[in-house]
């Protein structure tokens, strides 16, 4: 296989894997499918754009054209998206859990109100924006390296790194913090963490708005390669769901491992030439819909199994 | 003792109630061919007037009847454009009931509804503009592929649930939609199959008797669909299903009673699927064309919208979205983009405050009405033996409820009479002539329950040794001892007695 070809899955699997397990953790711990996330996405892009757009100015008479420059307008994008994000959290905490986390049919409900929010999200960006693609900075540049014979693009590289980076981030504190530990005997046993003096409501917050974050960085990452527009967050939204639930929800490890083989299988359906680009939602969903039906848990089902 | 206010206790809203009479036999009307009434009238009991009455247990018929008769009604008189949103008001109520019927009734949490629909209107318009097969065929056309696809899409289901099947189905919408993108044939019009026939003649398309004619037909359709939820939902395969649905929990005890409740889901798929198909060909046929718009998410979205909004799982609920949600997207059209903003607030807001949809709304209040007011009540009432209001509506017999109350003001007046001096005039003489204080508190006690009534026993005939016993209150069942005291003087005893009954009063 060519290096090239490797080099974009990896890309696509560490922008899938951002949605997906941001998708996977949400369901797990607090049982919310987020239909929300793709306009989480959106928004965080229309966030960046609109404070990079401002801050280019003060940074250009700050810095002027060093690399000082280009680090600090990077440091602006991530900033703003991963701000952006998390407050999108915020606010689908504030519609979507905490009202009706206690009522009747919550999870059912709180997919509905995320997805009528991610629809009242699109629509208004929509209106008051245009349909029109926006570009936002590239802080990566546009060059590329030399890697054993093949040309890595800078962004590409960039967002392999930073998507790897931030998921570890995610990881270490899912793992080593006390709010991690929380989030963690939550997924286990959401019943068994509120016996234990675990709350709801402490712990909804800080990972609807980790899970917002991750949908920002994936969004500020992602806009390095396509533009940013209102809709743009339906696909994401959709890979990232597909890919959750391939891997099996709520199994973050099932997530990672779903995200690289649907960006691998994306890659190759990409590169065979009688298929192309048209046929690869066609064919990640035939390939997704086998594997469910051959293990109807996806592939993180085992895990699941052993827990119930 | 005036000046207390009493609450009205229970409540009984107003209703009509008809004033049968006694003497002549009842008659039912019942739908012909079949066991079942019309309408479901039952008699009950007045116990305040000790007459028979008659009420409608099951009004929803009439809201039916109501509702879709206004809809017939009104729509002749309307602009030709609002005819077009009737008729698709009564096509999208159509997928809607039958999805209800998916969703709710079979439990499947299937998104393919529109793929069905697509599905069988893309099958029939080819079959009607290049074999050439005429209109009134792709009737049976539809429903034959919507049975096919419909069995397709149902073997999966057996194997996988809720949320993974959703997904399994929205990706077929998506297949269905990039096959007929890909099609060859289809690609100069966009993948629409365009100039079908139709039940509405050509010169009259888009004229005022066309619509009116696709009105017709939208209405029968929707008819149709909602009598396939009768059939289906309220006879025996949903009544299968909901037993199984009770028993959620252990679906194995549905099995073990000898429900195969798969089967029954199946069945209700298949028909519905069939159903769906029959629509799809009405759609094409109506609109003269089908295009894949009809497979993309924001279609499925819209629809989905209008179950949440009405209340998923309810046949009123779907047509009543519909309705609603059909107005606001094709009648509200010069708001422009904003329009589909404010569905997507009203689910949003529907779904925040209501359990279950605008068609549960009222239940859900009376719920609240009925913990809210229980509330009130059982803060203001103190008990002291008497019924509290909430058991007092459990309570049939009525005169129990105030011989209560009686008896809790008469226990209150008599412990204001008992005094030190009243203690001493017992102990000084038990029996003979006593103040009228005593006399009255000596009456109460006598009047006493059987139940848990105090005795005196005399230990060996002959001896002067009494002891303290209680009645069981049932027969068979001996005296329980109070306590191990004995008493060589029967006047003590009595007065033992007397203390024990007072401490009683004093304490209920």
């Amino acid at each position: 296989m060519d290096l090239g070809l490797v080099v974009y899955a990896m890309n696509l699997a560490a922008i899938y894997a951002l949605m997906a397990v941001g998708i996977s953790i949400l369901w797990s711990s607090v049982g919310v499918i987020n239909m929300a996330h793709g306009a989480t996405f959106a928004v965080s892009g229309y966030a960046a754009w609109i404070f990079t757009g401002a801050m280019k100015p003060v940074i250009a008479g700050a810095f002027g054209t060093s690399a000082m420059a280009t680090l600090a307008l990077a440091g602006a994008l991530v900033a703003s998206a991963l701000i952006a994000g998390a407050l999108c959290g915020l606010v689908i905490y504030l519609l979507a859990f905490l009202p009706i986390h206690d009522k009747p049919n919550f999870q059912v409900r709180a997919l509905i109100i995320t997805l009528g929010l991610n629809i009242a999200t699109v629509q208004t960006l929509l209106w008051y924006f245009g349909p029109r693609n926006q570009g936002l900075p590239k802080i990566f540049g546009f060059g590329r390296w030399e890697v054993l014979g093949t040309r890595i693009r800078y962004d590409q590289a960039g967002t392999i790194i930073g998507a790897t980076l931030i998921m570890a981030l995610t990881l270490a504190w899912l793992r080593y913090s006390r709010k991690g530990l929380e989030v963690r005997a939550m997924m286990q046993n959401a019943e068994g963490a509120a016996y234990s003096g675990i709350s709801r409501q402490a712990t909804a917050l800080p990972v609807l708005m980790l899970t917002g974050a991750l949908a920002g960085m994936a969004a500020a990452l992602l806009s390095q390669t396509i533009f940013v527009s209102p809709t743009s967050g339906t696909i994401p939204l959709v890979k990232g769901l597909t890919i959750a639930l391939l891997g099996g929800l709520g199994s973050v490890s099932g997530a990672l491992i779903a995200a690289l083989l649907v960006g691998f299988l994306e890659a190759i359906i990409g590169a065979v030439p009688f298929l192309g680009q048209r046929y690869v939602l066609f064919g990640t969903f035939i390939f997704i819909i086998a594997v469910l039906v051959i293990r109807p848990r996806g592939i993180g089902g085992l895990l699941d199994d052993t827990r119930e | 003792m005036n000046d207390k206010v009493f609450h009205k206790v229970g409540r009984r809203p107003w209703e009509w109630r008809g004033k049968p009479d006694g003497d002549t036999e009842r008659r039912r009307r019942r739908v012909p061919g079949t066991k079942r009434h019309w309408l479901k009238w039952r008699d009950v009991h007045n116990d305040k007037s000790l007459t028979r009455e008659r009420v409608l247990a099951d009004k929803m018929p009439l809201w039916w009847t109501l509702g879709l008769g206004a809809v017939v009604l009104v729509t002749p008189f309307l602009s030709n454009t609002m005819i077009g949103v009737v008729t698709i008001f009564c096509i999208y109520a159509a997928i809607n009931v039958l999805w209800t019927l998916i969703v709710g009734t079979a439990g499947i949490f299937s998104l393919a509804t529109l793929a069905v629909v697509g599905a069988a209107g893309y099958v029939a318009a080819a079959c009607n503009v290049y074999l050439g097969v005429p209109w009134p065929l792709m009737f049976l056309i539809g429903p034959l592929t919507g049975l096919v696809f419909g069995a397709i899409l149902a073997a999966p289901s057996t194997r996988l649930d809720g949320l993974y099947y959703a997904l399994l189905t929205m990706g077929v919408a998506e297949i269905c939609r990039v096959f007929i993108l890909q099609l060859r044939a289809l690609t100069a019009s966009g993948g629409a199959i365009t100039n079908v026939d139709g039940f509405i003649p050509e010169d009259w398309f888009l004229q005022r008797p066309g619509l009116l004619l696709g009105f017709a037909g939208a209405f029968v359709l929707l008819l149709g669909a909602l009598l396939v939820w009768r059939l289906v939902n309220s006879e025996r395969l949903g009544m299968l299903l909901r037993v199984a649905r009770a028993s959620r929990e252990d679906e194995a005890f549905a099995e073990a009673v000898g429900i195969d409740f798969r089967r029954a889901r199946l069945m209700v798929f298949l028909i519905s699927s069939a159903a769906l198909g029959a629509v799809g060909a009405f759609y094409a046929m109506y609109f003269g064309s089908i295009s894949p718009q009809i497979f993309s998410l924001d279609t499925m979205l819209l629809l989905f919208a209008m179950m949440v909004i009405g209340g998923l799982g309810r046949a009123e609920g779907a047509v009543l979205g519909a309705a609603i949600v059909t107005f606001i997207d094709k009648g509200l059209i010069e708001l422009g983009p904003p329009r589909i903003i404010l569905v997507a607030l009203c689910m949003i807001g529907v779904t925040i405050f209501a359990r279950e949809g605008l068609t549960g709304a009222r239940a859900q209040f009376r719920d609240f009405r009925n913990r809210k007011s229980g509330e009130a009540r059982a803060r203001r009432t103190e008990k002291g033996g008497e019924a509290m209001p909430e058991e007092a509506t459990e309570v049939h017999d009525k005169q129990e409820l105030y011989y209560r109350r009686f008896n809790k003001r008469l226990r209150d007046r008599l412990k204001q009479l008992i005094t030190p001096d009243l203690i001493a005039e017992h102990k000084k003489d038990p029996l003979g002539h006593h103040s009228d204080g005593l006399a009255r508190v000596l009456n109460y006690f006598r009047r006493g329950e059987m139940a848990d009534k105090y005795v005196i026993h005399r230990m060996k005939p002959a001896e002067e040794r009494f002891r303290i016993m209680a009645i069981s209150g049932e027969r068979g069942r001996p005296p329980r001892v109070v306590d191990d005291r004995e008493y060589t003087d029967i006047k003590e005893a009595y007065h033992a007695v007397f203390l024990l009954r007072v401490n009683d009063l004093m304490e209920s």
